[in-house]
């Protein structure tokens, strides 16, 4: 009976999972904040404390995301990517396509048969397919980023953006409120831009069914059908998305504990 | 208050010379006056190079500045000179660093701001622009810059070479191309002699042609001294390495550069002595100039066993042999049918693969003769002119021949706003991954 242990310290949030035996037993979401090594360390803390469990208690440890390299007590890290690519596999052994929409940033991974990446395009640059396009569509509408999904499926028809940026959308989302476009409706047309942005990623990386949404995008339940929608085909959402790539860091250090 | 970042180690010590190669350019643009000389804004790659080292006109390279600029993480003044006069800095940045640059240095009435980068650059007597087919900086630079000295007098060319069209006969249209671009060289030749009130002296620039052949030649056959497995030198070199070709073409300095090169790499083979050990996977730098002031990424990479033994860019010459040049008395007509011919020799070679591009066939070429594992290209956001197709080249390689593991990396060749080191990384790391679970399927 060994537990292990995964972490994805990422720019917005830090993830912690515990596994025994292959199974997710405990896990942990809490805001990253401006220092990750401490940030991956509450984390940590707070899924071990779910099975009053200590750090000793944990056979190995596996570190992955944008602060990965700075947790300490890590016996090793890897790339968030390869992590989100077994966390997926694990959870949806038919997926071979896989979409990250994080705050900063959207992805798209292809994976081969035994869950590893066979390529991947990130988008970084370029706000208009991540979670920073709903920040500034909540802000714009006055109402919290988790009410989004819920009232995009209320809508009546989506109101068309001429632009993917998520800049010149901000202003053009004004407009239409001015012209008396619903929330609603601009929230769907907002899903809409942001969904044509995060399919180009995936035909750019080879689309391969079937196809997942992570990260913190795919808790939006219009982001994800206009993906859908979008894609021609129906989408696996993991029931917390945020976690996968911690799941697969966990994984991966029983893999190692396994062959060691 | 520029930002040093430790130096790039580099794997050969002939490599370490280049440096003093780039200080001797720059501050032969500043010696010129005294000794008599004229000086020319220059642009690399565009058949000028031994019209301008047979009159003795001393070329002031303005990309090999920006480029400095750029690896001494000192270009942002200059950028922001030039965005004070409404020029984006989407732009080319090594025009806009550059005009930045002359623009301080004409406030000073012509000497040299303080704290330039390796002293910096003189100013010159004429500009040579070429558009070099592709490139509109190219066309633009000298005459933005000519809003600044506007005594400077500007000749423009271009080089045109046949587009691709695989439904085309370029064979039937290089002749007409070779005839222009000759013509075009001609033209260059009289701009020169009325600036410098000197005759070209024609033997001697026959006798620089010569010397630039043998150097194309020797290039090619160092460069491929790296097929070697472990390779003795990688891609984070060549992107010094390539200096003498780029900037000294048709002068001994150059030549003589590659035969210690060549010595160097030979004896490193003999040892057993490559860029990284063990060696764990070859990538071809497919596309894309670098990020001049972020070359420790290779070292990144080099760290964690990879190597690239070869890459597209630079690699601005052929074996002359390959190229099957008509013979020709005419050294400005030799120099345009190289030029032409370096293009469209991969033509034949493209129109076999049905859906390939010459580019593509270069890569694939150089991907089976060096051995190499994945692709990794640069996209440069502000260089539209190399850069703009690159996604395409990258599609095109995997559907027409194999689904190898590609990285494109975004980023700039100065504008180091463009970059976050975390990100890079975080992308190489995962690359190596995907090279991993690669080599793994393959058995
Ligand atoms: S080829 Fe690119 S980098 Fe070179 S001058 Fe043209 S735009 Fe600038």
């Amino acid at each position: 009976m060994a537990f292990v242990l995964g972490i994805d310290v990422g720019s917005s949030y830090s993830k912690a999972i515990v596994l025994e035996e292959g199974e997710i037993r405990s896990y942990a979401v809490i805001p990253s904040g401006g220092d990750y090594r401490e940030a991956g360390r509450v984390a940590a803390r707070a899924a071990l404390e779910e099975l009053n469990l200590t750090f000793g208690d944990i056979a190995r440890t596996v570190a992955a995301g944008y602060g990965g390299n700075m947790i300490d007590f890590a016996d090793d890290t890897s790339t968030d990517i390869s992590c989100h690519a077994a966390g997926v596999h694990y959870l949806f052994p038919s997926v071979k396509t896989v979409m990250d929409v994080g705050a900063q940033y959207s992805r798209a991974i292809r994976l081969d048969d035994e869950g590893r990446i066979a390529n991947f395009i990130m988008n970084e640059k370029c706000a208009g397919g991540s979670g920073k396009f709903l920040q500034v569509a909540a802000r714009i509408l006055g109402i919290k980023v988790s009410e989004i999904g819920e009232l995009s499926l209320t809508a009546q028809k989506a109101v068309e953006f001429t632009t993917g940026c998520a800049v010149f959308a901000e202003s053009e989302a004004v407009s239409r409120i001015s012209e008396g476009a619903s929330p609603a409706d601009i929230l769907a047309g907002i899903h809409n831009a942001m969904a044509s942005k995060i399919v180009t990623l995936v035909i750019r990386v080879g689309l391969t069914p079937d196809c997942a949404v992570t990260g913190g995008g795919a808790m939006d339940i219009g982001l994800v059908k206009a993906i859908g929608r979008e894609l021609g085909t129906s989408v696996f959402v993991p029931e917390e998305p945020r976690i996968t790539a911690a799941l697969g860091a966990a994984l991966m250090a029983r893999e190692t504990l396994k062959t060691s | 208050m520029a930002e040093e970042k430790k130096g790039r180690a580099v794997a050969t010590s002939t490599a370490a010379k280049i440096p003093k190669f780039v200080r001797g350019n720059l501050s032969a643009t500043l010696k010129a006056k005294e000794e008599g000389k004229k000086v020319a804004a220059a642009f690399i790659a565009d058949g000028q190079d031994e019209i301008m080292r047979a009159m003795d006109i001393v070329p002031a390279w303005g990309e090999s500045f920006s480029g400095v600029c750029a690896a001494k993480r000192d270009a942002e003044k200059y950028l922001q000179k030039a965005e004070s006069d409404n020029f984006s800095r989407s732009l080319c940045t090594y025009a806009t660093c550059n005009i930045g640059f002359d623009m301080m240095r004409e406030e000073l009435g012509g000497a040299t701001p303080e704290g330039a980068p390796w002293g910096g650059m003189g100013r010159p007597d004429m500009m040579l622009g070429n558009g070099q087919l592709l490139c509109d900086p190219r066309f633009k630079w000298p005459q933005a810059t000519q809003h600044y000295q506007q005594d400077v007098p500007v000749f423009v060319t271009n080089m045109y070479y046949p587009p691709w069209d695989p439904n085309a006969d370029h064979h039937e249209q290089e002749a007409i191309y070779v005839k222009y671009a000759t013509e075009e060289l001609r033209e260059t030749v009289k701009f020169c002699e009325k600036i410098t009130g000197k005759k070209m002296d024609w033997d001697r620039l026959a006798a620089t042609v010569e010397l630039s052949d043998k150097t194309w030649d020797l290039f090619i056959d160092t460069y491929e001294l790296r097929k070697h497995i472990p390779t003795p030198m990688d891609t984070g070199d060549a992107m010094n390495t390539m200096v003498p070709l780029t900037f000294n073409l048709g002068t001994q300095e150059a030549y003589d550069f590659y035969v210690d090169l060549n010595a160097e790499l030979r004896q490193k083979i003999a040892d057993g002595v490559g860029v990284a050990n063990p060696e764990r996977y070859r990538i071809i730098w497919a596309a894309g100039l670098p990020s001049w002031f972020a070359l420790g990424d290779f070292q990144y990479f080099n760290g964690k066993g990879v190597v690239f033994p070869v890459e597209v860019t630079y690699r601005g010459c052929e074996k002359i042999e390959r190229l099957d040049l008509p013979k020709t008395n005419d050294p400005l007509e030799h120099i345009a049918w190289r030029w032409v011919r370096y293009w469209t020799h991969w033509y034949d070679a493209a129109k076999k693969r049905p859906g390939s591009t010459p580019k593509v066939e270069r890569i694939i070429e150089y991907i089976e003769d060096y051995k190499c594992d994945g692709a990794v290209f640069h996209s440069a956001f502000s260089c539209r002119s190399w850069h703009a197709g690159i996604m395409q080249q990258a599609a095109t390689l995997k559907k027409v021949y194999k689904d190898i593991p590609i990285l494109i990396m975004e980023g700039d060749i100065v504008d180091i706003s463009s970059y976050n080191e975390a990100d890079t990384h975080n992308r190489i790391d995962a690359f190596i991954e995907t090279l991993a679970a690669y080599k793994k399927r393959q058995g």
